[in-house]
């Protein structure tokens, strides 16, 4: 069932046998899971079903720098379904090297591997609507026409490909089951505050929470979930400090640290040669009708030998602030920016300031190429807005063969980069966090040799050229700064207590009942957005969840 | 030891009779209209027919009920053959009941769960029929009581055929919330050997078994499978309000019109298929058979879906053709 806090008695105490933080997409799909396994859930949300200025406001903090981060109230949402009602939906699983322990990358390795997570990857893709787990082009879309003609069988894999979810929004898309259930309740409106520990810290008595209404009451269960994100897992455990001064779990100064989004830019000048024919950098259709996108890595063997992270790249269109590209959709997008969300709309801000002038050549490109717009609406409309599976981003027609590199690149682990608690609090008295956000040399060396790679291969294989310029590559890839709305590792995922937050099976370490759902406990980033994965490791919890807790109930 | 099979011109009823000759035992395909020439002993039969069923039945050993047909017919049938069992010295009876008697429970159900006896016509004249089953074991008579998910295999129309046939012409897809209940698939070729292992002398047996297989698809993942299979790819993600119109409109008229469509026909209703709001409940409906006690004591192996789909997708092939993927 679905109620609401405010509607709670002050000082009420709530019983349960699971207790998950957070209704977004780690949360949810924990309840889900443990909605037959005859134990009683409970799962407090922060948020109700619409948006709330108000609540959403709990989420402001400070930023280091911020040209490197985004504001923390940005790319994440406090309301049912968390961040999911905003997500783009792109489902990638990790690469098998990404669990590995690389020798180049410090800190790597995760105390399980590709085939421990993989039947919960199968459960994911089905919770996230994306078709088949099987995100290998030549299974998933056979007979499909080549990224680029001539260029496969080299250094470059271009067989790895991305689905599409719709996006789903678990929350809406799931809410009769959540309703329906007898034995989850999903509380709303209701503010976990503090985690309370027992006297010697070892597990956690009880959840303090709060509603924006003046409400105070406490959730007792057996065991505890945060599935709060990677911002505020690492506030909540920080800020709980009543028995262990520097909060839960942080007995070695590791949680907040090692803070990783992903290296992502829009880049370089990419030109194929011969007929436009031999391109297809759009979409394909899977046998479900999951929207899939191919795009070029290296493979493991490579990315070892060159002693780098994992980096992907697509074809994207030219720069879009620039009306040399001469598109109408480009330019139409680039005017209309002010009404794309902020989460959509920050690559299209412009490097360098708008003239007039640009202004004039852009308007130029829409009077002149008024059919290109009108059959982008047109498809827009019918695709994407109407379409309750979406078409997941304006690709435009190849009428040049000139092309952009959408790169999006691993961030190896950084202790310096880093959440801790600002001075300030928020309505609920609840400190504030700061965010220091820190990228590595290799972070952009990795990409820079993808890059080289890619280059030559275009190169040799005679399927056209690939210009970068290297001089200015980490400026290129830092413009925007941190990739929005993928925070990771800082409650990491690991064996040993000193470099890591949580155990294999995301429970706390030095805990015997406080678990971490979500992309705080990666403790690397791949190259691979960490919806699908996050939800795998949800999926796994929930078995944890249901064989310990059923145990002690029988 | 001689089987008479009631309903053995149905789907399950044409399968275990096959089963029941290929275990060595003789069949008897006892049907209102059977068709006489195969190797197996046929007998006309009306299960409404008290008299006429007591004389097939003597000298059986053992009957399997799998009537498939409307309220009435299920009902008093089963109460009749109680009777006629009775009559006729007491044969072991294998009653195939249905999941439709648990009605609208949500959860993972075994056979303990209590039965709701207000969730359609069918479910409601499945437990009467199941109440007149247990009235015979207070006769002292051994009954067992079977209770399978949804049946498919080659053969099947209604979880083959006319699925297949909806994928097809895109009026079923991808679902949404609308597709993700669960599909308790059970393989006709399990229902069988569970149904022959229920007249082995060594068996030891519990009254009542869920059949279905483990691990059940959504319908949505179901839908998918058998698209892929029959070549109605790529699925389409069918709206709600399309489902809707599609069930409270065209399928109430398309049910009224079939009776008329069927004499025109001579027997076979060539109108599209409707789409009951009644389907539309079951596919979205959170259930799943627990069915390891049938696991542990009729079926040693269930058959994996997408082993019983291959064999299942190559019948509807053979009887509607190949189909054309959409580009």
């Amino acid at each position: 069932m679905i109620a609401d806090a405010t509607k709670l008695e002050d000082g009420a105490e709530l019983q349960a046998d699971v207790c998950i933080v957070g209704a977004g997409m780690a949360g949810i799909t924990l309840a889900l899971e443990l909605r037959h396994a005859r134990i009683k859930v409970l799962v407090l949300e922060s948020g109700g079903w619409r948006h709330d200025g108000r609540i959403q406001a709990l989420y402001q903090g400070e930023v280091a720098d911020e040209r490197m981060h985004s504001p923390t109230d940005r790319y994440r949402r406090r309301v049912l379904g968390g961040s999911g009602t905003i997500w783009g939906g792109r489902c990638i699983p990790f690469d098998a090297i990404d669990f590995e322990t690389r020798p180049y990358i410090p800190d790597s390795g995760w105390p399980l591997c590709h085939s421990d997570l993989l039947p919960y990857y199968h459960r994911a893709n089905e919770w996230l609507e994306a078709g088949d787990f099987d995100y290998s082009a030549a299974s998933s879309l056979p007979g499909a026409h080549p990224v680029v003609q001539g260029l496969d069988g080299g250094d470059v894999s271009t067989d790895g490909m991305e689905r599409f979810s719709c996006p789903t929004d678990l929350a809406r898309r799931y809410r009769h089951r959540l309703k329906e259930s007898p034995t989850v309740k999903v509380l709303t409106h209701a503010n976990c505050v503090g985690v309370s520990l027992d006297a010697d810290g070892r597990s956690v008595r009880a959840l303090a929470c709060r509603t924006l209404s003046g409400l105070r009451f406490r959730v007792k269960a057996r065991r505890y979930v945060l599935a709060t994100g990677g911002l505020e897992v690492p506030r909540l455990l920080l800020a709980s400090r009543d028995v262990i001064p520097q909060g839960v779990g942080n007995r070695h100064d590791v949680v907040g640290r090692y803070y990783m989004c992903h290296m992502a830019s829009n880049l370089g000048a990419v030109r194929i040669e011969g007929p436009l024919t031999r391109v297809f950098h759009s979409y394909v259709l899977s046998a479900e009708g999951v929207y899939c996108r191919r795009r070029f890595s290296l493979p493991a063997r490579l990315q070892r030998s060159l002693c780098i992270g994992n980096v992907v790249a697509r074809l994207h269109f030219p720069v879009i602030t620039d009306p040399a590209h001469g598109s109408s959709v480009l330019s139409a997008l680039f005017l209309g920016r002010r009404f794309i969300s902020y989460e959509y709309n920050r690559r299209l801000q412009s490097a360098r300031p708008v003239t007039a002038a640009d202004h004039l050549r852009h308007l130029r490109n829409i009077v002149t190429g008024p059919f290109e717009l009108l059959e982008f609406l047109a498809h827009w409309l019918r695709r994407r807005t109407l379409a309750e599976r979406k078409f997941p981003s304006v690709v435009l027609r190849n009428r040049t063969n000139l092309f952009s590199l959408d790169v999006h690149g691993e961030q190896a682990p950084n202790r310096e980069s880093r959440v801790t608690l600002a001075a300030s609090e928020d309505e609920l008295g609840v400190p504030r966090i700061r965010v220091d956000w820190r990228y590595l040399p290799i972070d952009v060396e990795s990409v820079r040799r993808t890059l080289v790679v890619l280059q030559n291969e275009f190169h040799s294989r005679g399927v056209g050229s690939l210009l970068f310029d290297e001089e200015r590559l980490e400026v290129d890839l830092t413009r925007w700064g941190a990739y929005g709305g993928h925070h990771m590792g800082t409650a990491r995922m690991g064996s040993d207590p000193r470099t890591s937050v949580v155990d294999a099976d995301c429970r706390v370490h030095g805990t015997d009942n406080l678990y971490v759902a979500g992309s705080a406990v990666f403790p690397t980033s791949g190259q691979a957005t960490p919806s699908l994965t996050l939800t795998a490791l949800a999926c796994r919890l929930a078995e944890h969840l249901k064989a310990t807790v059923a145990r002690e109930t029988t | 030891m001689r089987v008479v099979v009631l309903g053995a011109s149905g789907f399950i009823g044409g399968h275990l009779t096959a089963a029941l000759s290929a275990a060595g035992m003789h069949p008897v395909a006892a049907s209102r209209r059977p068709v006489a020439g195969g190797a197996v002993e046929t007998a006309a039969v009306d299960v409404l027919d008290g008299e006429r069923l007591a004389a097939v039945l003597s000298g059986a050993d053992a009957v399997i009920n799998c009537v498939c047909a409307d309220a009435r017919t299920i009902r008093d049938g089963a109460a009749i053959l109680v009777e006629a069992c009775a009559r006729a010295g007491m044969p072991r009876l294998v009653h195939f009941s249905s999941m439709a008697i648990y009605g609208a429970a949500v959860g993972i159900l075994d056979e303990e769960e209590p039965l709701d006896r207000g969730a359609g016509w069918y479910g409601a004249a499945k437990c009467e029929a199941e109440d007149a089953m247990r009235r015979y074991a207070d006769l002292g008579g051994v009954v067992l009581i079977l209770r399978p998910g949804c049946v498919y295999g080659p053969g099947g129309e209604h979880w083959v055929g006319r699925i297949g046939r909806l994928l097809r012409v895109r009026r079923i897809g991808d679902l949404g919330a609308a597709g993700d209940g669960r599909a308790n698939l059970v393989d006709v070729r399990d229902v069988a050997a569970a149904a022959v292992r229920c007249l082995q002398a060594s068996a030891v047996l519990q009254p009542v078994y869920n059949l279905a297989a483990p691990g059940a698809p959504t319908w949505n993942r179901y839908f998918a499978l058998l698209a892929k299979a029959i070549g109605a790819t790529p699925l389409k993600r069918i709206r709600r309000f399309q489902l809707q119109v599609d069930a409270w409109g065209l399928s109430v008229g398309l049910k009224l019109l079939e009776p008329a469509s069927r004499r025109m026909m001579h027997g076979a209703s060539h109108l599209p298929d409707p789409l009951p709001p009644s389907l539309l409940a079951l596919w979205r409906q959170d259930i799943e058979l627990d069915a390891r006690r049938a696991g542990a004591d009729l079926v040693h192996r269930w058959t994996p879906l997408e082993e019983g789909l291959f064999a299942a997708a190559d019948w509807f092939i053979r009887t509607y053709g190949p189909g054309a993927a959409k580009a």
